[in-house]
């Protein structure tokens, strides 16, 4: 969330820079043996305030660096063994059985035992931190190599516990233990200076593929700064926001990464009868509340128009909340930048112009949302303007009002809002959509309810093999989706843009979650210099 | 003796209070503030942390007690010595601070002392030659000094002297991908060069502004008529006659703007990648680090009032018509701001 007066700033700044520095060449990296750097400057955000402890949240993304995970994610989001050769979920879907590999060790010399995996998930099943592990009732070893992790309910999603929980070695865990990580990923960790870098060398104990770079600094300076350095050639890859990615920088590349991160709007799906959550937050929207309008709105937003104009090409067009997973129900996608259809469909329910003023009624009510964004985010704010524009051809008057957070919550069920989403764990999706998630915290915030909805979310929660669950989030799509049910007008899908040095191949970077930036590390092991 | 004794007593009693006025006024206004804690510390993730796993994390942060309940336990635990931990960084108080001060207050001490020299020098070069070129060249300068936010500054210089002319690092206190412990002082000293210059910008323009007209004001009084009467030289009445008496309003603004340091400082480190204690505030403030932000607001309060206390001694060293203050005495001193006060008319 930047200040506006700073991105002006920022702005002129740029453009004064890109005057002064035209024609302007940059000192080449160091470099080590077979012409490649002997270290590798990355500024990628996502400096974690409370250290590298993964019982509190560090590596939520599933590339911890120092420390290893049971599962990782490939590049098209399956899942394959890390730490774990094997693993299966008994019948009732409450008992995980792991098996870990025996010659896996932390950095300080100690074997990776099953002890330490249990000491792991109990310890952040308890601790307040960022990561949720609260389903789990207890973790415990069952044999030098094999653990039991028992849920308090069916849980599928679960997996992505086990693919993003770094395991800690249980006598080495202590309170100076995020300062000093150990474990026994890829990178051990030589310094982090909060607020400026971290250095990380290459872990020569690693039990999996080597990296190619033996040391790495992650810079984490503020995105002036970091466009700084990328101008200076400070540095070798650069996290940067898309409406920077349009520039030449010397001696870089453009690297574009696929992500889940998306923008929709969210629709009050309850009519508006002056009920008001237990804070006093109105509930209900006359205006949306009506399949029709959320329909039409869902028809009349040109996507394509959206990606090429507010995203400069980078991001698709999003037809729901995981167009980029291998769960996506493709069938879902409609034809859209259709305001002719939507204003059929609007006629058709009874949203008919008396008055001639260019906007719909229907039994006195006029078709007015306001869209709710929040302030200061620029992308959200040219969406949302963007949308007003599309839908007012169909006879829909959308006023957009950007607030705080806080200001919006107090809207949240009876406004639409334009959020941002976009995770690696279907348990998100299930918050969007399921009835008991509605109005807890920002989960289904349309608070939407459909029986055969439910029902899908629950048997994918509940199924113990990934094929059963990847049918019924497919199948809970259908009734939700935009020409159904629509309780959300999904718009785009955001690409995470970068620079790399031109020489600095990053293979093939797994499809992003919301958040830019530090997931990238997750495929380090395949970044290779090329020249 | 007992007098000097007496005096500190007085400066001790003041500092309490006025400690004890701004932890309150600070809690009053986090607890005010919509901002919520555990919303501000989840993050993009919203949809990943249930409720339950909110429930962990207020009761780690002991948020389940009413405010006055938090703010006396904060209380006693401060006056046995214990700052507390600080939310976001999971690290006792004392130690952030600490480790954060030290990179800070080098950083302000530069800063501080390069505005103080070169605002009295341009102020004291315009004030003796007023109303020429140079003279109408140093305001135009100072006013717009003055005007300009540090952190434009900061992007100008960095722009500039980094990214065009790549004479000075783009960030950090040190070059990147030194260890701290092999950083060398020179290394430091080059880190630290162009936030200073961006952060003494902040000092610069009002001392020059105040230190010209002091000069002005001194060289128009009858003494220095008389002196030139006399056929002193202008560069002796200059040293003789007016820098003594123009340093004093100059000294007490440049003790006085300690605390616009800190604010430009937060900025000037924001922008450079500086990682000294206005970083931490910045993170303390938008995320609701209680015990991490009063400890900020208290350090710097006492900063500032120990800034202002010097800045009234010495000033009271170099004019001698502002005589010590004496409490429960009370002398007439009819003209003791004087030179202060006409300047900022």
């Amino acid at each position: 969330m930047r200040r506006p007066a700073r991105s002006t700033a920022l702005a002129a700044a740029a453009l004064l820079a890109s005057a002064l520095t035209a024609g302007c060449a940059s000192d080449p990296a160091p470099v080590g043996d077979g012409g490649r750097p002997a270290q590798l400057t990355v500024a990628l955000g996502g400096e974690p305030d409370d250290g590298f402890d993964p019982t509190l949240g560090w590596g939520r993304y599933g590339s911890p660096l120092f420390q290893s995970t049971l599962l990782q994610r490939t590049a098209d989001l399956d899942v394959t063994g890390d730490l774990a050769t094997e693993w299966e979920v008994s019948r009732d879907g409450r008992v995980w059985t792991v098996e870990i590999r025996d010659d896996a060790r932390f950095t300080d010399g100690t074997p990776v035992r099953a002890e330490d995996v249990a000491y792991t998930f109990n310890q952040a099943a308890r601790s307040g931190g960022l990561t949720d592990v609260t389903v789990l009732e207890r973790a415990e070893a069952t044999g030098p190599t094999t653990v039991e992790l028992r849920l308090r309910r069916a849980q599928s999603t679960f997996v992505n516990r086990l693919v993003s929980l770094g395991i800690v070695p249980e006598d080495a865990h202590g309170p100076g233990y995020a300062r000093q990580p150990i474990g026994s990923g890829p990178y051990s960790f030589v310094s982090w200076e909060p607020g400026q870098q971290l250095v990380v060398e290459r872990n020569d104990d690693y039990y999996g593929e080597q990296p190619e770079f033996e040391r790495l600094v992650f810079l984490f300076t503020d995105e002036d700064a970091t466009l700084a350095a990328l101008r200076a050639g400070e540095v070798d890859l650069a996290g940067v926001p898309s409406s920077m990615a349009s520039e030449d920088v010397a001696d870089m590349s453009l690297v574009t990464v696929p992500s889940l991160d998306n923008r929709a709007l969210s629709f009050p799906t309850l009519p508006d009868e002056g009920r008001t959550t237990e804070d006093g937050r109105p509930i209900g929207n006359d205006v949306s509340a009506d399949v029709a309008v959320r329909r039409a709105i869902n028809l009349a937003v040109d996507r394509e128009a959206l990606v090429a104009g507010v995203l400069d090409g980078h991001g698709s067009p999003a037809y729901g909340p995981v167009d980029e997973a291998p769960w996506f129900e493709p069938s879902t996608a409609i034809e859209d930048a259709d305001p002719d259809a939507a204003a059929a469909l609007l006629e058709e329910a009874g949203w008919t112009d008396e008055d001639g003023d260019g906007v719909r009624e229907k039994d006195g009510i006029a078709a007015e949302l306001t869209l709710y964004y929040p302030a200061g985010d620029s992308l959200r704010q040219n969406l949302a303007l963007a949308v007003v524009d599309m839908v007012d051809d169909a006879g829909i008057a959308i006023t957009p009002r950007a607030g705080s957070w806080e200001e919006i919550e107090q809207h949240l069920h009876a406004d639409p809002v334009l959020f941002g989403w976009g995770s690696h764990d279907p348990m998100e999706m299930y918050n969007h959509l399921a009835s008991s998630q509605a109005g807890v915290e920002y989960n289904n915030p349309g608070m939407y309810a459909d029986d055969e909805v439910d029902r899908h979310l629950e048997a994918a929660l509940a199924a113990t093999d990934p094929e059963t669950a990847s049918r019924h989030w497919q199948a809970a799509q259908v009734p939700s989706g935009p020409a159904a049910d629509a309780p959300w007008a999904w718009l785009v899908n955001l690409d995470h843009t970068y620079y790399a040095r031109s020489c600095l191949d990053l293979g093939d970077p797994v499809v992003e979650p919301h958040g830019h930036g530090w997931p990238l590390t997750a495929g380090i092991a395949d970044w290779r210099w090329s020249c | 003796m007992l007098r000097l004794l007496r005096g500190v007593g007085t400066r001790a009693a003041q500092l309490a209070l006025l400690l004890a006025a701004v932890a309150v006024a600070s809690f009053a206004l986090m607890s005010a503030s919509p901002v919520d804690p555990v919303d501000a510390y989840i993050g993009a993730e919203l949809s990943a942390v249930g409720p339950e796993q909110r429930e962990l994390i207020e009761q780690r942060w002991a948020l389940d007690d009413s405010a006055p309940e938090r703010f006396v336990a904060w209380a006693g635990e401060l006056l046995r010595g214990n700052a507390g931990e600080s939310h976001i960084y999971g690290q006792p108080v004392t130690e952030v601070i600490g480790s954060r001060l030290v990179a800070s207050l080098g950083l302000m001490a530069g800063a501080w002392l390069l505005s103080g020299l070169f605002g009295f020098a341009l102020g004291v070069l315009a004030g003796s030659r007023r109303g020429t070129l140079v003279d109408r060249g140093i305001t135009w300068w100072a006013y717009t000094l003055s005007s300009a936010p540090t952190f434009w500054v900061g992007l100008i210089l960095l722009y500039v002297f980094s990214v065009w002319l790549q004479w000075t690092p783009v960030c950090c206190a040190g070059p990147i991908g030194v260890l701290s412990e092999d950083v060398t002082l020179w290394q430091r000293l080059h880190h630290m060069l162009l936030p200073m210059l961006a952060l003494s910008v902040v000092g610069i323009g009002p001392i020059t502004l105040h230190t010209r007209q002091a000069v002005a004001e001194v060289l128009s009084q009858d003494h220095v008529t008389f002196a030139r009467a006399l056929g002193e030289t202008p560069r002796g009445v200059l040293v003789r006659r007016v820098l003594r008496n123009a340093a004093a309003p100059a000294v007490m603004l440049q003790f006085a703007s300690i605390g616009e340091l800190f604010g430009g400082s937060v900025l000037a480190e924001q922008v450079f990648s500086y990682p000294g204690l206005g970083q931490a505030t910045t993170q303390a403030a938008l995320r609701q680090d209680v015990p991490l932000l009063l400890a900020i607001a208290l350090v710097t309060a006492a900063l500032v009032f120990v800034g202002n206390t010097l800045g009234d001694l010495v000033h009271r060293r170099l004019d001698p018509r502002a005589a010590p203050e004496v409490p429960g005495r009370s002398v007439p001193r009819p003209d003791r701001d004087a030179p202060v006060e006409q300047v900022s008319a």
